[in-house]
């Protein structure tokens, strides 16, 4: 079979099979990435408070999802979600083995270890916002909410832009280790055409071709972002 | 409640498969770094012909997941006969080989930017400076480039080895039986998801601090320029604080 | 004496365009041993790109470089630019050539002591321990023989450049070369670094001086060169030029310090 008719969209092409699979990718990869968003600035709030407890606690969180291999975290969560969700079931009176949802746990994972990630970019931009433009809304007597809502979050925005198209990268590559519980995303779904179709070389390549895709691509978004919200930066901003 | 029997054990499976995750390491960090000097070393020319592919080889392995990096070499390479009839067959029939390719042409393009980012901090000036003086290119590079940027590298580079350590892991899915692998394995068996996981996270913790904190070592000795005191040399390193791994 | 080994340094027709915008409009000059000649001009007249074409730090498009009676190879390559065609005598001619720059532009991975035997040692090949005795002499004769080991981030702006000019003296050069020497530094750190210059100038050494000092050029200096829009407009004696005011830019460029130095 030639390569058009391996990758068509017809009956005996995996054309649909890989375009599915990198939408299951994206998917997977956007709600780590909104999980992420949402533990990573808890942790980065928690590393920037004033008590030594929340800052330890911070700490101990990075150290532990930047330091153990994301496979491993992967396999606690598959794993150890089965055995929870056993010991549920049981519990009710279910019987039997239960699968866990591997999109959920894929989420789940992935989403905690792009938190740690994220965390410092939050804390790095929110540290490059100037202590004085805070200030200088408590002056005009801002409420918290206010000086938040107003000042910081779209400063913060603007120093975290940068750094989150590199975690968002990250993200997306480390998608790719679910795989290994099986859902079927890009990389599952390459395995899979070059399993069926002994043509290895040529699925593992589309399938990296893909991922390039899907990287450049969405590089390109966040390099748009980011001139968009550094314009209010420039000096001159007809220039 | 605690099973100390059972831990004890497994802590001792995962050890004996720590010396495959080591030489995975080892291995591939020092392959990576001598083949990210020629990648860095191309896309920093002037020449199109050389800096165009070394920029495509950056792309294409920082683009793309480690883990089909790794499966293509060791399932799609052995496709062809040329291959399997080749030198490098020794090194690709092997699950082991082919992930120090993988791992190695990886870290490869990461460390080749790091390297550059290095490159570019070093200010012109002090370029100039030894030009000035009747420096050959060789000298220049051996006296003044080289230096600064290594300093203005480690910290990067430092990163970029726990990421590798935490990489090697993903040797254990063509079939490498290193730290993870057993983990797996044991995992698979037992279902005691969370003892196993306890015992191997701690081991590549261990591993990483003590990467980081010879790093932060290496990086201390390398900037007295940056330090507080000029003239006395301190007898004990100051308490710095140690880069968040 | 014959009058070409008088000349120390011999430039001529020294021309340098960056894209459309023509610096240098053929610019000769020639330093006799012992000359000590400021150039003063207006910023963008040209004289700190006419400075770095000298060593070929900036390569000149059209022009001729002699230094110690030993021509300096040029030729033109396929797109017309004129290139150095013996690297090793560049490397050589540059090691005979002290340069200070503006902002000092010391290693700063190296102590004042290293810094000033790097060039003496690597590039001249002279044994460490007559490097640093002559460095230590060097660093007496600046002044700051006690920050020896010391690094370039620890020492005042000040106190870098003459760290900077100790370095460039090491290689023991024909002709030292000044860009600007005093223009990065705080006001009150200038007289320093003037003082080593002066008594650089009283040893008889060779030096040309691109400088915004006016007193500098009118009672150190025995030559001054006045560049404007990429040309020598004026030159001559010190007292030639300031008492004799003989073109109208030279007026005017004197009048407009005058008046800063009066604010």
């Amino acid at each position: 079979m030639d390569l058009l008719q391996l990758l068509s969209f017809g009956e005996h092409g995996w054309g649909a099979a890989l375009l599915k699979a990198a939408g299951m990718t994206v998917l997977l990869t956007l709600s780590a990435l909104v999980v992420g968003a949402l533990v990573g600035s808890a942790v980065a709030a928690a590393k920037l408070s004033r008590r030594r407890i929340f800052r330890y606690i911070g700490d101990v969180y990075s150290i532990l999802f930047r330091g153990i291999p994301e496979l491993l975290v992967i396999y606690l969560f598959y794993f150890g979600g089965a055995t929870v969700m056993g010991a549920i079931h049981h519990w009710f009176g279910g019987e039997g083995f239960v699968d866990t949802p591997p999109f959920l746990v894929g989420a789940l994972a992935v989403g905690l270890i792009s938190a740690s990630y994220q965390a410092e970019v939050y804390r790095g931009a929110y540290l490059a916002v100037a202590k004085g433009e805070l200030e200088a809304a408590l002056a005009i007597g801002m409420t918290w909410g206010m000086r938040i809502r107003r000042v910081l979050i779209p400063q913060v925005w603007r120093y975290a832009l940068p750094g989150l198209g590199n975690v968002w990268q990250m993200t997306l590559k480390d998608s790719a280790l679910i795989s290994v519980i099986g859902l079927v995303e890009l990389m599952r779904a390459s395995q899979v055409a070059a399993g069926s179709s002994r043509q290895y070389f040529t699925f593992y390549i589309v399938g990296g071709a893909c991922y390039l895709i899907l990287t450049g691509l969405s590089g390109r978004l966040f390099n748009i972002a980011e001139t968009r919200v550094q314009r209010t930066q420039r000096r001159n901003p007809n220039a | 409640m605690i099973d100390f029997a059972f831990l004890s054990d497994t802590m001792l499976k995962l050890l004996a498969a720590l010396p495959t995750t080591l030489s995975l390491f080892f291995a591939s960090l020092s392959l990576g770094l001598l083949l990210s000097l020629g990648v860095v070393a191309m896309r920093v020319s002037r020449w199109p012909f050389l800096s165009y592919p070394a920029r495509f080889y950056i792309m294409l392995f920082r683009g793309t997941p480690l883990l089909i990096q790794m499966f293509l070499i060791y399932y799609g390479l052995g496709q062809f006969s040329a291959i399997r009839s080749s030198f490098m067959w020794e090194i690709l029939r092997s699950p082991y080989g082919c992930a120090v390719v993988a791992l190695a042409m990886c870290t490869a393009g990461y460390t080749a930017e790091i390297i550059r980012g290095g490159l570019l901090s070093v200010p012109p000036g002090q370029i100039e400076a030894g030009l000035a003086v009747g420096m050959s290119r060789w000298t220049l590079l051996y006296r003044v480039i080289g230096p600064v940027t290594l300093r203005q590298a480690l910290p990067s580079y430092s990163t970029e080895a726990v990421l590798m350590v935490k990489s090697t892991a993903i040797a254990s899915l063509v079939t490498v039986w290193d730290v993870t692998g057993i983990a797996q394995q044991i995992i698979q068996r037992t279902y005691r998801t969370m003892e196993v996981f306890l015992c191997a996270a701690l081991i590549y913790l261990v591993l990483n601090f003590l990467i980081v904190r010879f790093m932060s070592w290496v990086e201390y000795q390398l900037s007295p320029h940056l330090r507080e005191r000029p003239v006395q040399r301190v007898a004990t390193p100051a308490a710095e604080t140690p880069p968040s791994l | 004496m014959n009058q070409s080994i008088e000349t120390a340094l011999s430039v001529s027709n020294i021309c340098k365009s960056f894209g459309s915008v023509q610096v240098l409009k053929g610019i000769s000059l020639d330093a006799h041993r012992g000359d000590v000649i400021s150039i003063l001009g207006a910023s963008g007249s040209g004289k700190s790109t006419f400075l770095r074409c000298i060593n070929l730090l900036e390569s000149p498009d059209e022009g001729r470089i002699v230094l110690d009676g030993e021509v300096i190879e040029m030729k033109h390559n396929a797109n017309g630019r004129l290139l150095p065609s013996n690297t090793r005598q560049v490397e050589a001619m540059r090691s005979k050539l002290g340069m200070v720059f503006q902002s000092f532009n010391l290693w700063s991975h190296m102590t004042v002591l290293q810094n000033i035997i790097e060039g003496p040692l690597r590039v001249l090949k002279r044994s460490r321990a007559e490097c640093i005795e002559e460095a230590e002499q060097l660093l007496h004769k600046v002044g700051l023989f006690d920050r020896r080991d010391y690094y370039p981030a620890h020492l005042s702006g000040g106190q870098q450049q003459r760290v900077a000019i100790a370095r460039a003296l090491a290689m023991n050069p024909q002709v030292m070369l000044f860009d600007e020497p005093t223009s990065a530094l705080d006001p009150e750190l200038v007289g320093e670094v003037l003082r080593v210059m002066r008594s650089l100038a009283e040893e008889g050494r060779t030096m040309l001086v691109v400088t915004h000092e006016m007193g500098f050029a009118r009672h150190v200096s025995n030559r001054v060169v006045f560049m404007a829009q990429g040309v020598i407009d004026a030159q001559g004696t010190p007292d030639e030029l300031f008492e004799g005011l003989p073109t109208e830019r030279f007026r005017q460029f004197v009048a407009s310090h005058n008046q800063r130095a009066n604010d």
